[in-house]
């Protein structure tokens, strides 16, 4: 049976990795910090997957972001996607270069279709995670690009038949007013907008603790959890939650 | 040991080369020149991406010739994974269809069933073929890591094993020295780096 995922995000940000609340970005500390206090390869064996995005606001210093992708994912047997300030199909292929195996793509998806289209072409539907920021205002879901920062003219539902139609493998659903709070992800939107999607649904924003990760896992709509709450889930966080969701019989992959 | 990463322009052999760099193989070398590869002890076949692009791109670097040298007459053992498990079969229906090297008698099909999320996408549960040596000190079941939206199948008895994804298709084969993997087993924890060890130990170097 397909098993169910839980998926880190690691935020970076000019030189530091990030606690990010509501997108306000919380400066934690740089690689050093992260292999340092949290020996991130230990976690990793507590996770089905590991994203990291680069949420650089001034220039997106794509070459700098690549090499600390680079490092962090040495030794990591998983997949590992990426992506934040894609561009180019040079830049998709720089990333691919550096360690990622899937690229994950936002802006680029209303800015430049075409681009998206290419990447697709050359790396396989499978290779490229669709990631879609929105708030939910008075009922109405608005989809928001630039690190959340813009809001665009085309409902949720629509803006995600829109990537599909581009061929894009996953969709990364993230809710900007849940994000970092830890009171648990938007399963209203989720629902509402599940019959529209076709493709592996991943939810992010506002898991707090498992219980959260775990009303995620039993969603039949939903594909895979994230959560990018460093302080909630790093040290042995990961590894107690993953234990707990595995002794409670839930669905997900398990190694020797 | 020398293991040849064979490079064709399409995949991530950054996760494959440090999971066998992890595993303690001294030589890794990323090459399509055929001096490389005719003095490899083992190969790995690598590959994402379009089934019809990726045949191209074999075809343009005469790595159809050379393949056919060191796989079917030296018998050097072979390693394909994702895409380049299924560009050592028949053919693939992906993209109008179009022929792959012939090595093993099995197809490529779309994931057809109705209302099932495509590509697959995740762990699953592969159920390990007793005659293999594939899977030599892991369990009966285990959870490897899948990422495509095309499926292999074959009438043939290629040692397959079997996967689950609203039908049933093959998830690895192992004739004599060609063995290929759908899943990704560099990106499947311990249970990947464990069959990952058993291609470089339980197959004879060539």
């Amino acid at each position: 049976m397909l098993r169910k995922r839980i998926i880190f995000t690691l935020i970076y940000e000019d030189g530091k990795f990030n606690q990010s609340r509501n997108f306000r970005l919380q400066k934690v500390g740089d690689i050093n910090w992260l292999e340092r206090n949290y020996r991130f390869k230990d976690i990793a064996f507590s996770l089905d997957e590991l994203i990291v995005l680069n949420a650089s606001k001034e220039e997106k210093k794509i070459e700098e972001f690549a090499n600390i992708l680079e490092r962090l994912v040495d030794d990591v047997f998983i997949p590992v996607a990426s992506g934040g300030g894609v561009g180019s199909v040079d830049d998709a292929k720089l990333l691919f270069n550096s360690g990622a195996d899937k690229l994950v793509l936002n802006s680029l998806l209303y800015t430049n279709p075409d681009v998206v289209r290419q990447i697709v072409k050359q790396y396989g539907s499978q290779s490229v995670v669709a990631s879609i920021d929105y708030k939910t205002i008075g009922g109405n879901s608005l989809v928001f690009i630039n690190n959340g920062m813009q809001k665009i003219d085309i409902a949720l539902d629509q803006y995600i038949e829109h990537v599909q139609n581009l061929g894009v493998g996953e969709l990364y659903l993230n809710s900007i007013e849940k994000d970092g709070t830890g009171f648990g992800y938007d399963f209203d939107t989720f629902d509402k907008v599940a019959n529209t999607i076709k493709i592996p649904l991943i939810i992010a924003g506002g898991a707090g603790n498992e219980k959260h990760l775990i009303s995620g896992l039993e969603n039949d709509n939903i594909n895979a959890v994230a959560t990018a709450n460093l302080f909630n889930f790093i040290g042995s966080g990961l590894p107690r939650a993953r234990k707990l969701i595995i002794e409670k019989g839930i669905n997900i992959a398990e190694w020797k | 040991m020398k293991l040849v990463i064979i490079d064709y322009g399409m995949g991530n052999m950054k996760s494959i080369s440090s999971a066998f760099k992890y595993l303690g193989v001294d030589e890794i070398v990323t090459s399509d020149k055929y001096k490389d590869i005719k003095s490899a002890d083992k190969l790995l076949l690598p590959g994402v991406g379009s089934f019809v692009n990726a045949m191209n791109k074999i075809k343009d670097l005469a790595l159809d010739e050379i393949l056919g040298e060191v796989v079917l007459e030296d018998k050097k053992p072979i390693l394909g994974i994702c895409l380049g498990m299924q560009l050592l079969c028949n053919s693939s229906e992906e993209d109008g269809g179009a022929q792959g090297l012939g090595y093993v008698d099995a197809e490529c099909r779309k994931f057809s069933k109705e209302n099932l999320k495509v590509p697959h996408v995740g762990f699953n549960q592969v159920n390990s073929n007793p005659n293999t040596k594939l899977y030599d000190g892991l369990n009966e079941e285990n959870d490897f890591y899948f990422t495509h939206s095309y499926k292999l199948q074959s009438n043939y008895n290629i040692n397959q094993s079997i996967c689950h994804y609203g039908e049933d298709f093959i998830a690895s084969y192992e004739i004599d020295n060609m063995v290929g993997t759908q899943f990704h087993p560099e990106l499947s924890q311990t249970n990947g780096l464990q069959l990952l060890k058993n291609f470089i130990d339980k197959f004879l170097d060539a």
